[in-house]
């Protein structure tokens, strides 16, 4: 009975700040490639963001009176919330479908979610002009219910919050904590019920931001069916990106994965291949039933139509065949680089209404200065790096410790 | 809205966002009661198993009466007598009221035992005549030995038959007796249906699981009625 | 089971019936406040193009003063709220100032998410520095572009006309509207205004163009336009929708409720049908 109140009786009787503070050393070689190219751009990155807090936003970046959101908010923020959303997916269909395939990749997709979320939500604090007001909205000092992003907003902060209860049996499980394990692993239907509510809403929510923009994007990207469309293609573009990530994971990480995991690999590639195929089917017939609804056709013999054509056959139908051909032959390389074709038709979607498609008829176009890459690329590596420090240390590619099972 | 004057088209989306929330707030308990049984019945469930035709032990070599025994014809000559894992399994925990002394001489359809439990009743009658040469000391000091082996140790009897050939001819042998006892199950289960819609709910929940199937020692929770009808129905003399 | 299956259809059901009934009395607007809006009439044909407004307004507001010669056509920027620009059109030279709106139903006003962007109930748009955390939505959301935002500064702000809301509620009218020369800008009752507005073109039905530029557009704007040419020759955009652009995300805000009662109740009740569905698949996990 007493064994549930000490915490960390698995760490050779070490209290549990010694612990922690083990943990903090690096475990592994320091100087890896990934490493030495990452380093330089994450401390560049602090400089430039130390900069920009003094001489403000523009001193760093591009942005003009016209153009206001850029590159942090188009790329980091709107697309890199799509691609988190393969926690939301995969949560559904293990936890409320019962689907037990993919039970094994839950964890680091839900881990990979949560970092996404606070590194996009924390990079958009370096885009807001005055960052200290952030708490206003927050703490009740106003609430704008009327906007957009006041909802994606708090929807942001809800779901870091269910996803934090969603990963956190593995930090019990690491900590050595049983009994909060148990009240933990009581609680993941309700986050997991709570998150899909919540990531259906801010997916389609961060599209909806641009409804009133009516006359500023282009034609062929505005519709009133954007939340629709970014929802839609939230689905596959999460799923890729765990194909796309989880490959990479599964080589880096080998020695953690169990050999039923191993074996496991392809048969949840396929498997993902084949959702990713159907979504993004409907998605491509929805597109094209709001192009013919918008009644723009003639639109397509311009330029930005032919950018348009692009998007749809490249980077829609074209990836869409690619998994629908990989997943009937099992060819498990092409469902990869139908992953990453997928990635980056998202990637371009979400980039035409923002940024590319956003005030395209304006005097001067607006082109990501290269301090804003510098430093959006160092958010991303810093969210690797605290992703590979959970995965060295915490179950989550590995298998839980014994207990767990007597615990249930 | 005329334009001359303020009117606010998101005037209640406050409002609407807290009712929000109060709804999410009910639904966890709300659903927790939904979905609650009570202590006792979840006390009993976890710790039965379900009841199916598949696990059900049936050896092959056996006779099996139609009121739930077995014999088996020794090396001897003699007949060992038992109670078959399909009844063992209805009942649950049972003791023997009643058991007939040996050297007694008893003929087919006869009251062989009682076996009882908490004070509930059923009578086993004789599926073969003979004399009675031994019965199972063991039968009432063990824990549980009958129904965990209720052909090799949990025997009841020993008789030397007097009418071996046609008695047994009248008994399920083989894979008869394993098709056989698949539908007495059903025949269980209907028997159940019929006699306990006159019963509450929680009565049904301690012998049935959420997905309709039977549960191990159903008769041990019903009340002695329901014995009583068991009795008639299925370990009835006149049927053997 | 069907008990499950039976609670959970009543349960969607009463939702379904309760949020119809809610949505009906949320889609009037509660609350219309007696007062009425403020805008100011800008008539082109008096404008003389001397730019005193352009001063005047810098000069209140502790803005730099503008500069003396001009060539191109401006717009206003973070060191300057309003500018009046020429055109050469098929009527000769014509003047037009622009400055921010102050919309009926502001597209600012309801994309930010502080409320520091605020329409009062007399009529100006104004901006509170103490709510506001920088966000821009308001300049994505402006049709106008009015919005602009101090992008080289560390507390930067947003900068904008506030139809000298100070002066207003000290009984004042704005700057702009005392200095100017000749009679140009009228303020007064946005209802007022139009009147006005309506009975100079059916006066002079040959010197003005039978359209007030701000009467519906956007929804209706407190700042109302008359001119000698077509508008389009102004610079101005005439084809804006004539409905106010935050009832664009009425639609999508009004279904969040739905989704919040509606998805968790279906997500706990698939959940629950699906719970039996694979207990043989467990044990084949763990072997």
């Amino acid at each position: 009975m007493n064994n549930n109140y000490q915490i960390a009786v698995d760490h050779d009787g070490k209290s549990i700040w010694k612990f922690l503070i083990s943990e903090l050393k690096p475990k592994g070689k320091f100087f890896t490639l990934f490493n030495i190219i990452s380093l330089p751009i994450m401390l560049l990155g602090l400089g430039l963001i130390v900069i920009r807090f003094i001489y403000g936003i523009g001193s760093i970046t591009n942005l003009t009176q016209e153009t206001p959101w850029g590159l942090w908010i188009g790329f980091d923020v709107v697309t890199g919330v799509a691609f988190a959303g393969g926690a939301y997916v995969l949560t559904f269909m293990v936890y409320i479908l019962n689907v037990h395939k993919y039970h094994s990749i839950v964890r680091v997709t839900v881990l990979n979610g949560f970092l996404a979320y606070v590194f996009y939500a924390g990079a958009l604090l370096l885009d807001l002009g005055r960052p200290w007001h952030v708490v206003n909205p927050i703490i009740g000092n106003s609430f704008g219910v009327s906007s957009v992003l006041f909802l994606v907003a708090w929807h942001f902060l809800l779901y870091m919050i269910a996803q934090l209860i969603e990963f956190s049996p593995a930090i019990a499980e690491w900590l050595g904590a049983k009994r909060a394990h148990k009240i933990l692993s009581g609680m993941t239907i309700a986050a997991v019920i709570f998150g899909i509510t919540l990531s259906t809403l801010h997916q389609s929510g961060l599209g909806a931001l641009y409804l009133m923009a009516k006359d500023k994007i282009h034609p062929l990207w505005y519709s009133e069916f954007i939340p629709i469309m970014f929802f839609v293609s939230s689905v596959f573009a999460g799923l890729s990106m765990v194909i796309f990530e989880g490959s990479i994971s599964h080589k880096v990480f080998f020695s953690q994965i169990s050999e039923k995991n191993h074996h496991a690999q392809n048969n949840i590639i396929r498997g993902l291949a084949k959702i990713c195929a159907g979504t993004m089917f409907a998605y491509f017939f929805l597109k094209l039933l709001v192009f013919i609804h918008g009644q723009n056709w003639d639109l397509l013999n311009t330029p930005m139509g032919y950018w348009f054509l692009l998007e749809m056959l490249g980077f829609v139908f074209l990836p869409m065949t690619l998994f629908f051909y990989s997943y009937r032959t099992n060819n498990t390389t092409l469902i990869k680089v139908a992953a990453i074709l997928t990635m980056l038709g998202v990637i371009l979607n979400r980039l035409n209404v923002t940024v590319i498609g956003f005030r395209w008829d304006a005097a001067v176009h607006y082109i990501p200065s290269w301090m804003e890459l510098v430093v959006t690329l160092a958010v991303i590596f810093t969210e690797i790096w605290i992703f590979r420090w959970v995965i060295n240390r915490m179950p989550v590619l590995r298998d839980s410790p014994s207990w767990v099972n007597e615990n249930k | 809205m005329d334009g001359f004057s303020y009117s606010d088209i998101f005037a209640t989306k406050g409002i609407e966002y807290l009712v929000i929330i109060a709804f999410l707030a009910l639904l966890i308990p709300f659903w927790i009661v939904l979905n609650k049984q009570s202590k006792m019945t979840r006390q009993i469930q976890s710790t039965l198993g379900v009841l199916s035709a598949k696990i059900l032990r049936i050896p092959q070599g056996l006779f099996y009466g139609k009121n739930h025994t077995w014999m088996y014809m020794e090396k001897t000559g003699a007949a060992k007598v038992g109670l078959d894992d399909l009844l063992l399994h209805l009942t649950g925990k049972i003791k023997f009221r009643y058991l007939k002394p040996p050297g007694e001489t008893i003929n087919k359809g006869d009251l062989l035992a009682e076996i009882d439990q908490e004070g509930k009743l059923l009578r086993i009658f004789s599926p073969v005549s003979g004399k009675i040469l031994d019965t199972n000391s063991l039968l009432n000091d063990s824990n549980g030995m009958l129904n965990d082996d209720p052909y090799g140790k949990g025997w009841i009897y020993k008789i030397k038959p007097s009418n071996w050939i046609e008695e047994a001819n009248t008994c399920y042998f083989a894979e008869d007796a394993t098709n056989w006892s698949a539908k007495e199950l059903e025949r269980f289960k209907d028997f159940l249906a019929r006699t306990m819609k006159d019963y509450t709910p929680e009565t049904a929940m301690i012998i049935m699981q959420d997905g309709g199937e039977l549960l191990d020692h159903s008769l041990s929770a019903l009340p002695d009625e329901i014995w009583k009808d068991f009795q008639n129905e299925f370990l009835n003399p006149d049927q053997l | 089971m069907g008990l499950d299956r039976r609670v959970f259809f009543k349960l969607l059901g009463a939702t379904g019936i309760t949020l119809a009934i809610g949505k009906e009395t949320a889609a009037k607007p509660t609350d219309k406040s007696e007062v009425e809006f403020f805008g100011i009439l800008y008539d082109s044909t008096r404008c003389l193009g001397c730019r005193t407004c352009e001063y005047e307004c810098a000069a209140a507001h502790g803005l730099p003063e503008p500069p003396a010669e001009i060539e191109a056509v401006r717009t206003t920027n973070e060191t300057c709220n309003t500018v009046v620009n020429t055109f050469q059109t098929s009527k000769g030279e014509v003047y037009v100032k622009r400055q921010c709106m102050h919309c009926n139903e502001p597209a600012c006003g309801a994309a930010c998410l502080t409320q520091a962007m605020h329409k009062n109930e007399t009529g100006p748009v104004t901006w509170n520095g103490d709510k506001c955390m920088g966000c821009r939505y308001c300049m994505v959301s402006c049709p106008f572009d009015m919005p602009k935002f101090e992008f080289h500064s560390a507390n930067p702000k947003i900068q904008k006309c506030d139809m000298c809301f100070d002066r207003q509620k000290a009984g004042e009218k704005p700057t702009c509207v005392t200095n100017c020369p000749n009679d140009a800008l009228l303020y007064g009752k946005r209802r007022d205004l139009i009147k006005e507005a309506r009975r100079r073109i059916y006066e002079k039905p040959d010197l003005y163009v039978d359209h007030i530029y701000g009467e519906r557009d956007a929804g209706g704007t407190g700042w109302l336009y008359l001119s000698p040419v077509p508008f389009e020759e102004l610079g101005m955009n005439t084809q804006l929708q004539q409905s106010s652009y935050p009832a664009l995300t009425k639609g999508f805000l009004y279904s969040v409720p739905t989704v919040f009662v509606m998805l968790p109740t279906l997500l706990l009740g698939i959940h629950q049908a699906t719970k039996n569905n694979n207990p043989k698949e467990e044990n084949e996990d763990e072997q």
